[in-house]
């Protein structure tokens, strides 16, 4: 076999090779099944939208809620700070990008339990972390933060903060919600500025 | 047997690339490749049924039941098996899973759960799985927002 042969030979069996190859474009998972099971069954990746609205009280900067409806319900209401990325479009770019892999807190939330809980399970079984739902949902939200309210003739300690924290999270949901468009992005910006004076920065 | 000896470089460089080829296309983690496709029909809620809808299935019903109490589910005839969530991807429950001849319904009073591992299992190339719910409405915002109007 001369050399030119032994070279068409080689090529031939790399273009079998290559056509066996499955087709890369599209993104699976990465993490093992059985990994990827005890990461979806721990309770801790469940927040309660008490948890979620302390985390808006306190404007933490570490913590990124995602917003996973159609930007036409986005528009409509939101959760303050939070981002839009529709389920639908969450596979189409690299998750791992939005989710800022390791770095933030991610809160999925929809209106209900579904989309929230598929974008968990795909989002660590894409080995992404720190990815979290906040249970019941934009629904649960209303029930609980702004339409609940205590009974009783006493308050215990803890109710009354829980019941504090409800209050200014209804607060800021209804102002933030209540801003034409063009302001909410102003308003937002004005809060950072805020933020930045009240720590001693400078703009 | 010459050619072979002459050749023996080239051949071995060719059958450990298509061993790594056979390694990376069977899918050595278990999932299927393009999670996006497999996760089709949760985009538009077809994975999620009501016992009603369910009931109107033809073929032979495999209900898994992931509660520790099982609540009948009188409406839908087919074999029932309590599989808790943590134990539903033995090798024995995935078979039974995937040979099944019909269509598979996941049980959970939590919908949290069945979606998980719905998904879990569709990305494992299981078809003809659904979620079974009381309403088809899961995903419908069910409130109404009040603007303050006097705040500006």
């Amino acid at each position: 076999m001369n050399p030119r042969e032994k070279f068409s030979v080689g090529l031939l069996c790399m273009g079998m090779i290559l056509a066996l190859l499955p087709l890369s474009g599209s993104r699976s998972f990465t993490v093992k099944p059985q990994i990827l099971l005890s990461e979806v069954l721990d309770d801790n990746t469940y927040l309660t939208v008490d948890q979620v609205a302390k985390f808006i009280v306190s404007e933490d900067s570490s913590v990124q809620i995602i917003d996973l409806r159609t930007p036409e319900e986005f528009r409509t209401v939101n959760i303050p700070g939070s981002i839009n990325i529709p389920y639908s479009k969450l596979l189409d770019n690299d998750p791992g990008t939005i989710l800022n892999n390791g770095k933030t807190v991610n809160i999925f939330y929809s209106n209900g339990d579904f989309n929230s809980n598929y974008a968990l399970a795909i989002s660590k079984g894409l080995n992404l972390k720190n990815t979290f739902v906040m249970k019941g949902g934009l629904n649960e939200w209303f029930k609980t933060v702004m339409n609940g309210n205590f009974s009783g003739e006493r308050i215990s300690a803890r109710e009354n903060a829980l019941f504090e924290t409800r209050t200014r999270a209804k607060k800021m949901f209804t102002v933030m919600n209540s801003l034409p468009d063009s302001l909410k992005l102003k308003f937002k910006q004005s809060k950072l500025l805020a933020a930045k004076k009240l720590d001693g920065g400078c703009e | 047997m010459e050619l072979i000896k002459n050749n023996k470089i080239v051949i071995a460089v060719v059958l450990i690339v298509l061993v790594l080829v056979v390694i990376r296309s069977s899918g050595i983690n278990h999932f299927k490749n393009d999670a996006k496709r497999l996760a089709g029909p949760t985009l538009e809620q077809s994975n999620t049924i009501t016992r009603e809808q369910a009931s109107r299935f033809a073929g032979k019903n495999l209900i898994i039941n992931m509660d520790k109490d099982y609540k009948s589910v009188n409406e839908i005839t087919g074999e029932v098996q309590n599989i808790t969530a943590d134990s539903i991807l033995c090798k024995k429950y995935v078979n039974t899973i995937l040979k099944h001849n019909g269509s598979v319904l996941l049980s959970s009073s939590e919908p949290g759960l069945s979606a998980r591992i719905w998904m879990i299992l569709s990305q494992m190339g299981c078809t003809n799985i659904y979620i079974l719910t009381t309403s088809t409405d899961n995903e419908v915002f069910k409130y109404k927002f009040r603007p303050d109007t006097l705040m500006h």
